[in-house]
């Protein structure tokens, strides 16, 4: 059930409780969990906290956890599936969800006891009603029973004739309601697609019992530009949600606007900007962060001798200095660095970029540090993502985890650092990609594949990084071909996973509109494929939309996919 | 140090008996060695003594079983009598409970600290009965008084946000 008052139902209820806490990994969860520990150090409720990365560690966590702890909160994972079916637990437990995965299962939805929804009710949900969906199983016994009151034989015939008309009638409603209720659920269930983020769930929760602050502030704003990052929500939405976050950063950081009575350069400060789209500009240099922008290397097809030209082109029209813009932004001159923005937009306006610059916050502490929210973002994914195969998953979790708090800079610095050698792996891997044409349409969608030997291809094995890649592909994509029809086709990408077991990693993504409701049907489609052709695919993760499956079953498996959606 | 102290015996009784009074440099250096033999065992046997007292204060009062392994029997015996020293001490400060000085070697900062589990241990138990799970990687967040013990023995790790 969704509960309504978070502090009463969720917060107070746990106070004084010891509570388990499963954080999916993604950066948005991560948030989430930073504002959550943050809330319950301050309240002194003893937590113990586990990482999650796909349902079979879900489980196995549980099966460990469940005899010492009595209420569990997860975050990013089991909105979307049967919790109950699947983790099996005793009667006195509770669930408190806050996930952004949609659309809510609708056992979770209607089951009052024990699972709890962290989750705003005017999300745009659009749940099915009740009753169209479940039915008590006694009516029908109640009719039966009535049957056998039959006293004289002269009426028993009739009355038989009666009730075979009557069973009859009942079978074929039912049959109907069943129908009916199978398209429903099926409508609802088709397509997957986020909402508001948990983080600013979060720190709604904290603002309603005014113990919000600043680092709080800073963390929402995190989770939610990680899901623009991410392609996870539209711009509208996003839009909507940083004109909400623009008035707490009002609210919290007035103080610095005022001329005479601003605060020491130590405290941290955050503010609006209107920035440019370019990712992690200020610690790179210029041309790198031009060339290693999905937004601008796409639209400027740098994979191509004449889109290096054409970037050229642009900085001549700027005035813009060579020299100067390769070397690092920091040490760019003052006066070129001045008026940067609007000369960018400007410019990017005469070769077609649009929607140059966007709105999001940045944040400064001390002379040195300022970042922007899609650096830290880009930082601790790549943190989280990285290939290293120092320790298990967990230890990644554990070092993103801490690269948010603004004691350990280092690690931030480490990940920003982490977080170019991505990017620029993404590009590469996407101007050899469309160099030798390994995008290929298979008529309802596009595909393709990453073979083992290609440079850097662990990198991708993870599926956030693995969806940058295939989102940028697409967009670049989308910009280099010609064919009309092949520019509003989805994507299916595959990445080898893992070289000692056959593996490889399938993600679906939606085609590409300038205004795409981000909605993704490919979980279910992946699930039909599957169970047709029974190939053996694990279905691990908690986007459904990704899968691993075994490579030799790789062809068979497309097939029954080419031929489900035409 | 027992061949060098029968050398030098069969050479003090022949200096004695023969009157040979070239042996007695050479006695007097055994002699010397001897010596300084005798002061290093005593100062590695009194290194042994500062550390097991070390270990009260590390581990508690009861020693793992594969640190007692490596002590000798008056090890043990001195050890044990540490103890009831310590705790006499103990008790009698502090009013009619006692004081246990033991905990807390740093002045605390708050009632309940987060901790990171940096080994698999196993279960844990914590005031009220219930027990925690404590997994590598994984966060908790426990009364001060419970983790001190675990932080010294290198389990967890205190998270300073």
């Amino acid at each position: 059930m969704f509960v309504s008052d978070f502090r009463k139902e969720f917060y107070e209820v746990v106070q004084s409780q010891r509570v388990l806490l499963f954080v999916a990994s993604d950066v948005d969860a991560l948030c989430a969990c930073k504002i959550l520990q943050a809330l319950f150090q301050c309240d002194h409720v003893q937590y113990t906290l586990v990482p999650v990365s796909g349902w079979q560690e879900l489980e196995t966590a549980f099966l460990e956890h469940k005899e010492q702890f009595r209420y569990f909160i997860l975050i990013n994972c089991g909105a979307n599936v049967d919790l109950l079916d699947i983790l099996q637990p005793d009667e006195d437990t509770t669930f408190f969800v806050c996930d952004t995965h949609r659309p809510v299962n609708v056992v979770n939805v209607y089951n009052d006891t024990q699972i709890k929804l962290l989750i705003k009710q005017d999300d745009d949900l659009e749940v099915p009603a009740y009753d169209d969906i479940f039915r008590d199983e006694e009516e029908d016994e109640e009719h039966s029973g009535n049957d056998s009151d039959g006293s004289e034989p002269s009426e028993k015939r009739t009355r038989l004739e009666e009730e075979v008309v009557e069973q009859t009638m009942r079978r074929r409603q039912q049959r109907e309601w069943e129908a009916r209720r199978r398209d429903i659920l099926f409508d609802y269930e088709q397509y997957e697609y986020h909402g508001t983020s948990s983080a600013m769930v979060m720190f709604d929760l904290a603002w309603m019992m005014s113990k919000d602050l600043n680092d709080m502030l800073w963390w929402a704003i995190i989770g939610l530009t990680d899901q623009w990052v991410q392609d996870k929500i539209t711009q509208m939405k996003y839009v909507t949600d940083v004109g909400v976050l623009q008035r707490h950063v009002s609210r919290h950081n007035h103080r610095n606007e005022d001329e005479e009575n601003t605060l020491s350069v130590d405290c941290t400060r955050i503010s609006f900007e209107y920035d440019l789209r370019l990712a992690l500009y200020q610690h790179w240099s210029l041309h790198d962060s031009l060339c290693n922008t999905s937004y601008t290397a796409s639209r400027f097809k740098l994979w191509s001798v004449h889109g290096q030209k054409r970037l050229q082109e642009f900085l001549a029209d700027m005035g813009l200095p060579l020299k100067q813009v390769k070397q690092k932004f920091q040490s760019m001159d003052v006066s070129l660095k001045e008026n940067l923005r609007e000369m960018i937009e400007e410019s990017a306006n005469k070769f077609g970029m649009k929607d140059m610059r966007m709105q999001t916050f940045s944040i400064h502490f001390g002379f040195k540090h300022k970042f922007l929210a899609s650096d830290v973002v880009f930082a601790t994914m790549s943190l989280m993502d990285s290939p290293e195969k120092d320790g298990s998953g967990t230890d990644h979790f554990i070092q993103a985890l801490d690269s948010l708090s603004r004691s350990n800079l280092d690690k931030l610095y480490h990940g920003l650092e982490l977080a170019k050698k991505q990017l620029r792996a993404t590009q590469q891997t996407i101007a050899s990609c469309l160099c030798t044409n390994l995008v290929i349409s298979q008529g309802p969608f596009l595909y393709c594949s990453l073979m083992e030997g290609t440079p850097d291809v662990m990198l991708f094995s993870k599926p956030a990084s693995l969806s940058l890649l295939s989102r940028h592909l697409l967009k670049s994509f989308v910009f280099s071909t010609k064919n009309r029809r092949c520019k509003l086709l989805p994507l299916v990408m595959a990445a080898p996973l893992s070289v000692e077991q056959g593996t490889v990693t399938v993600m679906g993504i939606p085609p590409e509109t300038d205004s795409s409701d981000r909605k993704n049907f490919f979980g279910r489609a992946f699930e039909k494929a599957a169970e047709s052709t029974s190939s053996r695919t694990l279905h691990n993760h908690f986007d459904l939309s990704v899968i691993e499956l075994k490579a030799e079953d790789r062809s068979k498996f497309l097939d029954a996919l080419v031929s489900l959606l035409s | 140090m027992k061949a060098l102290y029968e050398q030098n015996q069969s050479d003090v009784n022949e200096a004695k008996s023969a009157g040979r009074s070239d042996l007695i440099p050479t006695i007097k250096f055994r002699h010397c060695s001897l010596l300084r033999n005798r002061r290093c065992t005593i100062a590695y046997l009194y290194d042994r003594l500062l550390r097991i007292r070390a270990l009260r204060w590390e581990y508690g009062s009861v020693l793992p079983s594969s640190l007692r392994f490596h002590m000798s029997s008056e090890e043990m015996e001195w050890f044990n009598q540490y103890k009831k020293s310590l705790a006499t001490y103990m008790r009698s400060l502090g009013g009619e409970e006692g004081l246990d000085i033991t905990q807390d070697m740093k002045p605390p900062k708050s009632l309940y600290i987060e901790v990171r589990c940096l080994k698999d241990y196993g279960e844990f138990e914590v005031d009220d009965g219930t027990s925690v799970l404590l997994k590598k990687n994984s966060q908790h967040f426990l009364p001060r008084w419970k983790c001190e013990q675990l932080i010294r023995q290198g389990v967890l790790e205190h998270i300073l946000s």
